[in-house]
């Protein structure tokens, strides 16, 4: 209505949200840009900021080779608009979110130094515990 | 009058959405691998699959907010451009039962809709099917 004002979590009070993702290859065809990232990107916008964990296959979404870029071939072209969930979490960082990856799941992957994105916080272990969920005003599983 | 069914190399029975996994992008690149090498294929959508090629879609997704002036094509958009792609190779048929249950209807014109009872015909005229995902 047009004489409400309008609300929003910034004036509600502080506190950040935890995003929590596991899944990843969620329909690359149909999903292209608007990916659980692009999600997270437009939550850390209106919700006054947000911290994302990647668990499971999601931990690949924060290594830093961006190779090679994802494309499929369909008919006579080639779709070179699928996610990007690595160029996402660059960008999620550029916009002040901070990313955790769970060190159990990223092990699977062998992943040794220079692996993640400078930026990105391993999560997992006595000296990197990740984020403390009681601290954040919800937990978000997307 | 009974629709006679072609024969075909492959018949790829789509049966879970395109949004929980990537089986639809698996399948995509198998078809174009498949007609590619100059083979007949058979898709047959049930399930939210049938959404894929529902006409409603258009020819893109809506807009992307951080890059406004890029289209981007919709599934249905990409469904044509393989039957634009190899015409004589493939054929889209899609379960009436489940493109009226999930609300698909109207398909792209270029889509069989087929009774589900008759599936076997299908499974039949191909020489190998695959079944992918859940409905």
């Amino acid at each position: 209505m047009a004489d409400q004002t309008e609300r929003t979590d910034r004036e509600d009070g502080p506190g950040r949200r935890l995003l929590v993702i596991e899944r990843a290859y969620r329909g690359a065809l149909e999903t292209q840009f608007a990916d659980v990232l692009y999600l997270a990107r437009e939550l850390n916008r209106q919700l006054g900021g947000v911290d994302v964990l990647l668990r499971g296959l999601a931990v690949t979404f924060a290594a830093a080779d961006t190779r090679p870029a994802p494309s499929v071939r369909v008919g006579h072209d080639t779709l070179d608009t699928l996610p990007s969930p690595r160029d996402s979490v660059r960008s999620l960082l550029e916009h002040g979110a901070g990313v955790y990856v769970d060190a159990a799941d990223l092990a699977h992957f062998e992943a040794g130094p220079g692996w993640l994105q400078p930026g990105v916080r391993r999560a997992g272990g006595p000296d990197a515990p990740g984020p403390d969920w009681s601290a954040y005003r919800d937990v978000f599983f997307v | 009058m009974a629709q006679r069914i072609p024969d075909a190399d492959v018949l790829l029975a789509l049966m879970g959405a395109p949004h929980t996994s990537d089986m639809l992008t698996s399948a995509v690149r198998l078809a174009q691998a498949l007609l590619e090498r100059g083979a007949t294929v058979h898709l047959w959508t049930c399930g939210h699959a049938t959404g894929i090629a529902k006409a409603a879609l258009g020819a893109t997704k809506p807009r992307n907010l951080e890059n406004w002036a890029h289209g981007y094509p919709s599934t249905l958009a990409l469904a044509e451009r393989l039957l634009d792609a190899f015409p004589e190779q493939l054929t889209w048929y899609s379960c009436r039962f489940c493109t009226e249950e999930r609300g698909s209807v109207p398909l792209a014109d270029r889509i069989k809709l087929r009774p589900p009872f008759k599936f076997a015909e299908h499974v039949a005229a191909a020489r190998t099917t695959l079944f992918l995902g859940v409905i």
